[in-house]
């Protein structure tokens, strides 16, 4: 072997490893994007070092067109890999297996594809194989051959090991820039080699070129089509392409450059395979075109150039080998070891499938190595000929899955196996025994080669065939039905608003337990970190979204099927009888995240969706919309002032996990069946404030099944303004009652007085005794006095005690002693017919201040010396007061707005206009009514008021109940 | 969602464009680089619609 060739092998290794070290660390944009694409281009192996000269020798310009239709998949991405990725980003997926899988369900389809997969792959490895032979009998001595092909078996060994245990996409990543990178840097060398050295220059091999008519010999001949078509359909399958595009490690921006810099590459590539082929038929080397990267140079005596060639092709051979065993040997695992594994039972779950998937891919390599043993009289362009069609019988399946949802399992399965078995019995058999002379005889079609451009398309024909036919006439199962079409290209994952039975991250925890053992723990914490979830969560939502996380990460460590297994065994999700609504909130998420994606009317309808979500959150009124279970969908941003509750937390949890008094309000309401609750009363941080609640029902949805709306207004600044208005008016009628009270004081106070006088004389002991007597009943007169007085003029509704049970008679006598106070001349003649053991639970404030507004109003409309009628009567659980007065009666132009404030009858002075607004808002505040008639009952003069009351104001219960239990908390 | 101008363009690409360029790229008395500029007016095209990419990660 020459050195000069074994140390530019060496050197360029080296160099190709710096090199993509350098772009890895470099983490700049394009840096990456051109890491990215060199590694897609290595994955497809030495087609371009040697398969592409061979292709170009055999068919010209067939080359170009195949592999422009290579790349063409990445121009076309959102139409493929876009969806795919979007899909991948809430499922994730591990394998292309894994989405078929995923969208076609069942074991069955684990296994079969992934044996299809892995026979397609199989000529990949020999072409590999085959360069790694050619560049090692060109280089090295018969005797040293096959121990350095050992030597680089173990290699590839060591490397499945390391990569598998490291970051295997980063490892490999490595190792396949650098292997284009050489490749690059080899051809261009190369070709400028030839071109100067065999022709001259440029010029003067654009004149041989014409003047030998080499375009007219590179015209496109009949395969062509055949060869153009496979190379775009295996494109789409090629197990490279699908995990490097779907992996999550690589941004929408990234994966987006190889819609131009992968075939830009390509295209650099491609442009010196020609003047090669035309330097080649000029030196005339006794080797094949595939082998003119290494051959050329070395003719030309440019040792270190033909290294480096064949250091590109020795990287190129071995990074494929590599990266495709790890990644079949995953699907392996995936589809065959880990759905019956019981997980749980490995503590060392992750070393375990290393240790298995390392295993695996060496075993791959081997059996791969002894086929190889056994193929024989193929050219590298052979091998990936005939792989690449065995790939493109997987591809009908995969755009199924993004396009089609009528596809079912059975079309899928019976489609790809009679297409693999036919590729596999016409190309992949002859390859071994040679061609089926009987077969032959009997279909008049040569197998093998010699007739590949009909086979391929023929198997791929019977495969669309057999799968359009089964399933137009095979039903789908509604999981079928599900999964397809939530693999559509144009959809958006929806998650049902499903009800899990864990309630708590920790039982989250502990379920998954059963199933991954001690690696349970890390997988939650894990999920909650992404999610940014804390150990706390008890939201449904929130524990929906992990349990999802959860999904989709066991997906991308054990596949889908095992995945699917632990989920059902350990967090399955609780059915329904109705169908479950979608899950509002995520779908909202979903469109903040997608909106801008949408076109025509799906955005002109997402537009008006944005639109009525910010009215919504903009209302200056509190909103909720609640599921029938409970949980929060929607909560505004005035709910979210009033109770200083977030949007983020409230939203996706339930009534149960908001904090007081507002669980208790929201909740007792939302189990109460009125339609409305005014004026509830809530401490909210030791300040009162008064709310109304209100609720409608969705109409989209049965009543058993429907969401709630919920409104909430603060009304605390408008109760407080009538309390003022209130409190002003009673503080009015103190000062009123003032004189009558000073009438009512004095009278006693000249009777202490005469008394006191007639005692400085008295020395009779039972004289003393009387007058003593009679001077403490009229003190106790006088303090019964002011006492209703001060009691009276207390009255903040915001300091009330609870309701008592009081004496209906004694309140309305204390109120006509009141009354009397403000009108002693007057001699009006309250009459009081109520039974005395007649009571009621109310605030006998209030209640007296009721009273007093109305007898006041019938006192002054009474003429001197005229009765006034009170009655009580108990009518069920109402107590009805009358108050009848035989005065002038009320107006018809006033009468049906005698309760608003500010209406009055009496001249300008007598009165404000707010006794009997304040009686109104006192009766409707103990949940009664009040009414009023003219003339009186039973009279044809004066007027009637009417004051039902609740025996027990039910109304008041609850925002009482709402206070002892904040005061609980606190 | 299904991006329709992409399946246009194809569509256009595919019956009209390629058919046109092919036979324009594969002269006999051509000069033999021409398919490579026409693949490359394909790159050019790639570059541009993807340039014009709106990112969910933007």
């Amino acid at each position: 072997m020459n050195p000069e060739t074994l140390l530019a092998i060496l050197g360029s290794l080296a160099i190709g490893g710096l090199a993509a070290e350098f772009l890895l660390r470099l983490n700049h944009p394009m840096a990456n994007a051109l890491s990215l694409n060199l590694t897609l281009v290595a994955g497809s192996g030495v087609l371009m070092a040697m398969g592409g000269l061979e292709l170009a020798g055999r068919y010209g310009y067939t080359l170009i067109l195949a592999m422009i239709a290579f790349t063409l998949i990445f121009l076309f991405s959102p139409l493929i890999f876009f969806p795919l990725r979007r899909l991948v980003a809430v499922i994730k997926f591990a394998t292309p297996i894994d989405f078929l899988t995923f969208r076609y369900r069942g074991s069955a389809v684990a296994r079969i594809a992934c044996v299809c997969l892995i026979g397609a792959s199989l000529p990949l490895f020999l072409a590999q194989f085959s360069a790694l032979q050619a560049v090692l009998q060109f280089n090295l001595n018969e005797h040293l051959q096959l121990p350095v092909l050992v030597a680089i078996i173990a290699a590839i060994a060591l490397i499945n090991s390391r990569a598998i245990r490291a970051d295997t996409a980063r490892y490999l990543s490595r190792l396949m820039s650098a292997s284009t990178f050489l490749l690059l840097v080899a051809m261009g060398v190369t070709v400028w080699l030839c071109i100067d050295n065999v022709f001259g220059g440029i010029e003067a091999m654009n004149d041989w070129v014409e003047s030998t008519g080499q375009t007219e010999k590179m015209r496109i001949g009949n395969p062509a089509y055949s060869i153009i078509s496979m190379f775009l359909i295996a494109s789409i399958a090629l197990p490279l392409n699908f995990n490097l595009l779907i992996s999550n490690q690589i941004s929408d921006r990234l994966s987006s450059s190889t819609a131009y810099v992968y075939p830009l590459l390509i295209l650099l590539l491609c442009v010196p395979v020609l003047p090669l082929l035309w330097a080649g038929s000029i030196l005339q080397p006794s080797l094949p075109p595939q082998d003119y990267l290494y051959v050329l140079p070395a003719l030309l005596e440019y040792k270190v150039v033909s290294g480096l060639g064949s250091a590109s092709i020795l990287l190129l051979s071995v990074s494929l080998i590599a990266s495709l065993s790890i990644m079949l040997s995953r699907m392996i695992l995936n589809s065959f070891v880990l759905p019956n594994k019981a997980l749980h039972r490995q503590p060392k779950l992750d070393d375990w499938i290393a240790h298995r998937t390392t295993i695996t891919s060496i075993m791959l390599v081997v059996m791969a190595l002894l086929v190889d043993t056994r193929a024989t009289g193929l050219g590298i362009t052979d091998y990936y000929l005939i792989g690449f069609a065995g790939l493109a019988q997987l591809t009908p399946g995969m755009l199924a899955a993004l396009y089609l949802p009528t596809v079912n399992r059975d079309g899928f399965l019976i489609g790809l196996c009679a297409g693999i078995s036919l590729w596999f019995g016409t190309l992949v058999v002859p390859m071994f025994s040679g061609p089926w002379e009987a077969l032959e005889a009997y279909t008049g079609i040569a197998m093998g080669m010699e007739n590949w451009h009909i086979w391929s398309i023929e198997a791929l024909l019977v495969n669309v065939l057999l799968c359009t036919f089964f399933s137009a006439f095979r039903n789908m199962d509604s999981e079928q039905t599900y999964y397809a079409r939530l693999c559509m290209a144009d959809n958006i994952y929806v998650p049902a608003r499903v009800r899990l039975d864990q309630v708590s991250v920790n039982e989250v925890k502990l379920s998954l337990k059963r199933a991954l053992g001690d690696n349970a723990v890390p997988e939650v914490n894990n999920a909650l970190a992404i999610l940014k979830l804390e150990l706390d969560e008890r939201r449904p939502a929130a524990l929906r979204q992990l349990r999802d996380q959860l999904s989709a990460s066991l997906n991308l460590r054990f596949g889908v099927l095992a995945a699917n297994r632990i989920m059902q065994q350990t967090l399955p999700l609780r059915l329904s009888a109705e169908k479950e609504p979608d899950d509002i909130y995520l779908i909202e998420s979903m469109l903040a995240i997608h909106g801008n994606r949408l076109t025509g009317l799906a955005s002109e309808l997402n537009k008006l969706r944005v639109h009525h979500r910010e009215i919504l959150d903009n209302l200056p009124i509190g909103l909720i919309s609640l599921a029938p279970s409970g949980e929060i969908l929607k909560w505004n941003s005035a709910i979210a002032n009033y109770t200083q509750i977030t949007a983020e937390f409230a939203t996706g949890s339930s009534i149960a996990d908001l904090a007081q008094p507002w669980q208790a309000f929201i909740g007792d309401f939302v189990s109460a069946d009125v339609p409305s609750h005014d004026g509830v009363r809530l401490l909210v941080d030791n300040q009162t404030r008064w709310f109304n609640i209100q609720r409608s029902i969705a109409h989209n949805q049965s009543e058993s099944n429907a969401d709630q709306v919920l409104l909430i207004e603060e009304q605390t600044q408008s109760v407080m303004l009538m309390q003022s208005y209130m409190d002003n008016e009673r503080l009015a009628s103190v000062g009123r009652l003032a004189a009558g009270v000073a009438h009512e004081i004095g009278n006693p106070l000249t009777g202490i007085a005469c008394i006191a006088q007639n005692l400085r004389f008295e020395r009779e002991q039972t004289k003393v005794e009387t007058a003593s007597l009679q001077i403490l009943s009229q003190t106790d007169r006088i303090d019964r006095i002011v006492k209703s007085l001060i009691n009276f003029s207390r009255g903040d509704k915001s300091k009330r005690k609870a309701y008592q049970h009081v004496n209906l008679k004694q309140v309305i006598e204390e109120a006509i002693e009141l009354t009397s106070l403000g009108d002693e001349e007057r001699r009006v003649d309250f009459f009081c017919a109520i039974d005395p053991e007649l009571g009621i639970k109310s605030d006998p404030q209030q209640l007296i201040q009721m009273l007093l507004n109305l007898f006041s109003n019938a006192l002054d409309a009474s003429p001197d010396y005229a009765r006034v009628y009170i009655t009580g009567e108990l009518l069920g659980d109402i107590i009805e007061i009358t108050v009848s007065d035989r005065g002038i009666g009320i107006g018809k132009e006033v009468r049906d707005r005698v309760f608003e404030p500010f209406v009055t009858t009496k001249e300008p002075g007598q009165g404000t206009g707010l006794g009997l607004w304040v009686v109104f808002n006192l009766v409707s505040d103990l949940g009664g009514s009040v009414s009023l008639t003219s003339p009186a009952r039973g009279s044809d003069m004066g007027s009637t008021a009417i004051m039902r009351l609740p025996c027990k104001p039910l109304d008041h219960t609850a925002e009482y109940d709402v206070e002892t239990r904040q005061q609980e908390t606190l | 969602m299904l991006n329709y101008r992409l399946v246009a363009a194809l569509i256009l690409l595919g019956a009209a464009v390629l058919p046109m360029a092919t036979q324009w790229a594969m002269e006999p008395n051509g000069s033999w680089f021409r398919p490579f500029v026409v693949w490359s007016l394909v790159i050019l095209s790639g570059y541009i619609v993807q340039r014009h990419r709106v990112w969910d990660e933007s």
